[in-house]
């Protein structure tokens, strides 16, 4: 009779396995997945590099060219949110994504390259065009020429400059 | 790759030093919620029997030669399924010293020994869902479609600073001169510091 019961039940209960790659499924509200950086929004601060644990995201800078490039390796992500959490201007998301398996390794990766600013001075490029344009919109006009030096001349500057006051 | 593949396919599952999360996972794929077993797929106990390799983990030092060992069991043609962060690319152990990191460093001491290199599908998760693992193994079966795919942006070569000249000169005048008043300075070496 118990036996009976169990069928019973199991009948009444229907088919539990999922038409999974058939028909789509729904992943939980809070669900972590594949990161995704938005190119238009990211100026190449390299704040998600610093923060990322696995080294996934890393950051190159090509000085000949003058292409600050963002990889981002999905491959080595372990989905932790911390970019996401720490990135200034809201680029980089960690999206609902999870198919995401591959026949090459090459796949996986997103590359952002950013042209880079040149100091007037020395033209060694030193950072992106973008975070030079967002730093100057915040900085009041009389104090915007400090941005456009590199940080090393800006050094020999001030350095030029104590030995000459304490004269 | 299809057309190898068109029968069942079973897998060895594979641990080499990983966490058990991915291992977890890969049993879930295996219950009646997600049911790898309607598409042939199937557990095998020994890599004799096997058609696949499930591998989990960033492939210590230590378990080095017996995945050397395992991998040489399974009959050509093989698939490698690399399974979770560690197993793609090293994870959050990628740098350190008792691991080798990923699969494809496995493959270049594969290389040297002359072993070919086996068919390897990548599923990146830490740890990947039971339906990515599923989707994975499809994917080497070529039941269905490969969705992820590289993207590359390069900012365009006339991008250019659009500043008045009038300050890049300001600028320019600053530094040659020595006529710097004592308050640029100041705020100069304010920001240094």
């Amino acid at each position: 009779m118990n036996r009976l019961r169990i069928l019973l039940q199991n009948i009444k209960r229907g088919v539990v396995t999922e038409k999974y790659p058939l028909e789509p499924i729904r992943v939980p509200e809070s669900f972590r997945g594949k990161p995704v950086i938005d190119v238009d929004k990211c100026v190449g601060c390299g704040a998600c590099v610093n923060a990322c644990p696995p080294n996934a995201l890393t950051l190159e800078e090509d000085l000949k060219e003058g292409i600050r490039y963002i990889k981002l390796f999905v491959g080595r992500c372990i989905y932790c949110g911390r970019c996401e959490e720490v990135c200034p201007f809201d680029a980089i998301h960690l999206t609902k994504e999870f198919e995401l398996a591959t026949t090459s390794k090459d796949d996986l990766y997103q590359i952002v390259g950013l042209r880079m600013y040149k100091c007037p001075i020395c033209g060694k490029p030193y950072t992106t065009i973008r975070l030079v344009k967002r730093v100057i919109d915040k900085l009041p006009p009389e104090e915007r020429s400090l941005v456009l030096i590199c940080p090393d001349c800006r050094e020999k500057i001030t350095a030029a400059n104590r030995s000459f006051a304490r004269r | 790759m299809t057309s190898l593949y068109r029968k069942s396919l079973w897998v060895f599952h594979l641990n080499t030093g990983s966490c058990n999360g991915c291992d977890i996972e890969v049993l879930n794929a295996f219950t009646p919620a997600q049911d790898a077993e309607r598409f042939g797929v199937k557990l095998v106990g020994s890599p004799r029997h096997a058609d696949a390799i499930a591998l989990t983990g960033p492939i210590t030092r230590e378990a080095l030669p017996r995945v050397i060992r395992a991998l040489q069991a399974v009959p050509e043609p093989k698939i490698v399924v690399a399974i979770g962060s560690c197993a793609c690319g090293g994870g959050i152990w990628h740098d350190s010293y008792s691991v080798l990191g990923g699969v494809e460093k496995l493959y270049k001491i594969l290389k040297k020994k002359g072993i070919k290199k086996p068919i390897t599908v990548f599923v990146p998760g830490c740890p990947p869902k039971p339906e990515a693992i599923l989707y994975g193994i499809l994917l080497a079966r070529g039941m269905v479609k490969q969705k992820q795919k590289s993207r590359i942006y390069i900012e365009s070569e006339s991008t250019e600073l659009m500043i008045s000249k009038d300050l890049i000169e300001t600028v320019k005048e600053q530094v040659m001169s020595s006529k710097i008043s004592r308050k640029q300075v100041e705020q100069i070496a304010s920001i240094v510091r």
